[in-house]
């Protein structure tokens, strides 16, 4: 620290310094946990507490009921075939003899676990786009932004089909990568958005003024505080990239046999669903299910990290 | 370079900001003169202080001064070097000199660090020290600014104001500068709390002989604080001197409507000063 | 001649948090008498605009709450009216302005707009004659080119036209109260001192009683006739504007007036101004007893620490809840508890 003798700045008089530095600041006003407060405001909101509760316990389900499972999904017996609920099976079988609740677990997995991947590589592709075009502005800004016009009037089914035509095989990252390439657009914008608002914070200019160079600025000050948004915004894309792997593996184009997934249940479902309509039933409800949960959490979550409500 | 002693040299000062008008491609139509030809000198140890309205350019001012915002033109000169001239590495490195505490306690700090990671930001940023001998940097910066340095893991939102200012305050002395830009530092204070930070100011002012270059619009915190003022109106310096002769013997009709108009605590005054306004207002309706 | 407008007494609004009750105004007391200017002062969180909204029965009904108190308004307690009612005292009989013009108004419609809409849900005038009427209001606001200022959008106005604006549209139905909540702190310091004046113009010119909060005592040697010092919703000290500054009681008071930086006298570059230590408490189930003593320099002894202390008149006008006031002080010579 350098020390340089303090100069009398008027007339010579000597000024008393104040004595010692003994802290005069006091202590923290309120010991409150950001998380803690966002979590209270989220539990007000019934909707959002029952569906994520539903949603959690659907993963659950679908993680663990596979393993303790007294059927194997896979075992194939015709003389079981097509029997409605039932003790032993309490989702009935289906045109396999196959215990349909262990397959709905089992897709669940499948359908559940590709809608997080896809979302997953959304949010990569999403935060990397937004956040340099945010946080470069100016033309280069525009000229992103416009280019996200143009794609953004690309069809998504047809461009995620074309995409598994190209890859080849319909596996299980195969699958993920078609149903995000073309919806990461929307996150993107969203990202872009909020690194633009909080460019104009102090404490980044603050950054800018310690003389930290544009990185630390971008990871350490811009995208970490961009979690909420984030957060939010793997609720909402996650219905759409569930229903877009359901539909093509509906359509045959995803995961076939004799793997299941939500989709292709539901194919097999279609196939008898005049006489046995249970089996389209079944993973057409689940479906819906999980995605009404998560347009309600992600209500529920906007609200609760709402930064005007957080700023006191 | 001559100096003339002064650490720091502002000379044609310009800030031009352009207006955009256009659907497809923007285009320029006009320039907001945020800040249009000032010129000062600040000496080492001394408060500058540069007090205006909203809009008069005076923060503008202070963020060129440090080449937060880059310059139209002119030339800031700073204990020899030309700042507008320098750029990466060198700017950075001429950063460690002169830093700038902010108006907003709550937007200046970044809610996702803790204290002590704010504090030793600067430090980190220039790999001054290893990480034990930051650690104990930031407590003792914290213990000068008179919070206590047990606070190193707790959040911003966890403090008030006031207490948030003196974490910036700290961030701002960590590499002992020696000028610092303080951004209308306590505008967003209650009084009490704007008496404790401003005395905490004038004891760091004497005890690390820093030099101030006070941006504010209250009258009365700028003449607590500096020993020259500098009034400004629509990006130009209207009136300078020292303090005392700027307020006691105002030379401008602006600076002296700027004077009659501050209310002040005495309910006696209030009729001579509403004649004087009134006075003034005519004056400058002729203008 | 003094007639009393509004009487406010033992009024106690405490908010229901989950972090428990906050008494944000705690039994506090005060008139406004007709054609005079009350001065609310204190700092953030004291009370002063909760007290406002509470009067015009602008407070969140939950989580506040009027727990205890009267406002009568020329005799009549509107404390516990139905929204209805207030609706109806509210514009007509009581207006208030707030602190932020840039907020106050609605961006989507015209100024004319906005002005018109409230003189016709007080009245009975036709679209044309409120109209006439909303131009009289704007020239008297002294707002140039009034006709033009009619047809156009808040956000073509500065943040003092727009103030303005704001007392344009309160005293239109001719209001016997106005409460302007920090009406001039988001301003320019040149505006703030013409918006007082015109405040003040129409405060004579109608015989309006109003009621101004504010944290700047500056402001409030300008504008009051009567002082109300707030601390950690309570009234602290209150007495006529010459009394307040000639005679401070209070210790905060003192030390209130000791913070402000001033303009001119000797050495104002060295001295160090008097800063009040800590913070204002926490206001969540306060104790009952003197919320200042903590931060007061004179506080010491049984007395500060074991009761609340009373608001008593120390002398005709003029009352102080401490049990440490300056005049007392003085007489007994009294030592600084440290």
């Amino acid at each position: 620290m350098s020390t340089p003798t303090p100069k009398p700045v008027t007339s010579g008089a000597t000024i008393p310094l104040d004595v010692g530095h003994a802290p005069t600041a006091g202590a923290p006003i309120r010991q409150s946990n950001l998380w803690k407060d966002a979590w209270y405001r989220y539990r007000r909101n019934r909707a959002a507490l029952f569906a994520g509760a539903v949603f959690i316990g659907m993963v659950a389900f679908c993680l663990i009921y596979p393993v303790i499972s007294p059927h194997d999904p896979y075992d194939v017996n015709f003389a079981d075939a097509r029997q409605g609920p039932s003790l032993e099976h309490p989702l009935g079988t289906d045109t396999f003899g196959r215990d349909v609740l262990t397959r709905t677990a089992l897709g669940g997995r499948i359908s559940i676990g590709i809608g997080f991947a896809a979302t997953f590589i959304i949010l990569v592709i999403g935060v990397t786009y937004g956040s340099i075009s945010g946080f470069i502005g100016g033309h280069l800004d525009n000229g992103m932004m416009r280019f996200l016009d143009a794609l953004y009037g690309l069809p998504y089914l047809p461009f995620a089909i074309i995409t598994l035509a190209i890859i080849g095989d319909a596996g299980f990252w195969a699958m993920a990568v078609a149903l995000s390439i073309a919806t990461w657009f929307t996150t993107a914008r969203i990202v872009r958005g909020q690194i633009i608002t909080l460019k104009e914070n102090d404490y980044v200019r603050a950054a800018k003024t310690l003389g930290a160079r544009w990185q630390r600025v971008l990871m350490r000050h811009l995208i970490p505080n961009t979690l909420g948004i984030l957060i939010i915004a793997v609720f909402l894309e996650l219905p759409g990239v569930i229903l877009g792997e359901a539909f093509l593996s509906f359509i045959g184009l995803g995961i076939g046999p004799p793997d299941a997934s939500w989709g292709s249940m539901a194919q097999e479902g279609y196939e008898v669903y005049r006489v046995f309509p249970l089996l389209i039933i079944v993973p057409s409800v689940a479906i819906a299910t999980l995605i009404l949960c998560a347009n309600f959490i992600a209500d529920g979550l906007r609200d609760a990290l709402d930064p005007r409500t957080r700023e006191t | 370079m001559s100096t003339d002693g002064a650490l720091l040299r502002v000379r044609n000062l310009v800030k031009h900001f352009p207006i955009k008008r256009g659907l497809l491609v923007e285009r320029t139509v006009d320039f907001v003169r945020a800040v249009d030809d000032v010129s000062f000198s600040l000496h080492r140890g001394e408060t500058l202080g540069l007090v205006g309205e909203s809009g008069s350019g005076k923060s503008t001012t202070g963020y060129c001064v440090l080449q937060v915002i880059r310059p139209t033109s002119g030339s800031i000169v700073f204990d020899g070097e030309e700042l507008t001239e320098l750029s990466g590495e060198s700017l950075r490195r001429m950063r460690r000199r002169m830093q700038l505490v902010f108006q907003d306690p709550h937007s200046s700090l970044n809610p996702r660090l803790t204290v002590g990671d704010i504090v030793g930001e600067p430090l980190a940023i220039h790999k001054v020290g290893s990480r034990n001998e930051r650690r104990a940097r930031v407590r003792e910066l914290l213990d000068t600014v008179g919070f206590d340095p047990s606070f190193t893991n707790r959040y911003p939102h966890e403090f008030s104001g006031g207490q948030r200012q003196r974490i910036g305050i700290a961030r701002a002395l960590a590499l002992s500068p020696d000028l610092l830009v303080l951004d209308e530092p306590v505008s967003a204070l209650d009084v009490s709390i704007q008496a404790q930070i401003l005395n905490l100011l004038k004891d760091l002012q004497r005890e690390f002989g820093l030099t101030y270059l006070f941006i504010a619009h209250d009258l009365a915190v700028v003449r607590t604080m500096s020993d020259r003022i500098a009034v400004m109106n629509n990006g130009k310096i209207v009136e300078e001197g020292l303090a005392e002769e700027v307020y006691g013997n105002p030379r401008q009709l602006y600076t002296r409507e700027l004077l009659a108009a501050v209310p002040i605590p005495d309910p006696r005054a209030m009729k001579e000063r509403k004649r004087e306004r009134q006075r003034l207002q005519a004056a400058l309706a002729q203008q | 001649m003094a007639e009393t407008i509004l009487t406010v007494r033992d009024l106690s609004t405490h908010f229901f948090t989950r972090e428990g009750v906050v008494h944000a105004v705690d039994g506090v007391s005060f008139e406004v008498e007709k054609g005079k200017t009350l001065g609310i002062v204190g700092e953030s969180g004291c009370g002063k605009t909760v007290t406002a909204l509470s009067i015009m029965g602008l407070i969140p009904k939950p989580p506040a709450k009027i727990v205890e108190g009267e406002i009568l308004f020329r005799g009549r307690d509107i404390a516990n009216l139905s929204e209805r009612e207030l609706e109806d005292v509210r514009g007509e009989q009581i207006a208030m302005i707030f602190q932020d013009p840039m907020t106050s108004l609605n961006p989507t419609l015209t100024i004319e707009t906005q002005i018109v809409e409230t003189i016709r849900r007080h009245s009975e005038l036709s679209k044309e004659a409120a109209r006439k009427r909303a131009l009289e209001l704007l020239e008297e606001v002294h707002i140039p080119n009034a006709a033009k200022r009619l047809e156009d959008y808040p956000h073509r106005l500065s943040g003092g036209m727009r103030q303005r604006v704001m007392i344009a549209i309160a005293i239109s139905c001719e209001p016997e109260l106005l409460i302007a909540d920090e009406p001039t702190t988001a301003l320019d310091v040149t505006v703030q001192a013409q918006v007082l004046d015109l405040l003040d113009e129409l405060r004579e010119t109608h015989g309006t009683a109003m009621i101004l909060i504010t944290h700047d005592m500056g402001v409030v040697a300008e504008a009051s006739d009567d002082v109300v010092v707030m601390y950690a919703g309570q009234v602290v000290e209150q007495a006529a504007v010459t009394e307040i500054f000639d005679n401070p009681e209070h210790p905060y008071t003192e030390a209130l007036l000791g913070a402000l930086p001033q303009l001119e006298g000797e050495g104002v570059r060295q001295r160090r101004l008097t800063a009040i230590p800590g913070r204002p408490p926490d206001l969540v189930d306060p104790p009952q007893t003197c919320r200042f003593a903590p931060r007061c320099k004179y506080a010491g002894g049984d007395s500060c620490t074991s009761r609340m202390p009373e608001l008593r008149e120390i002398r005709p006008g003029h009352f102080v809840r401490s049990e440490h006031p300056a005049s007392e002080r003085a007489r007994t010579g009294e030592a600084i508890h440290a």
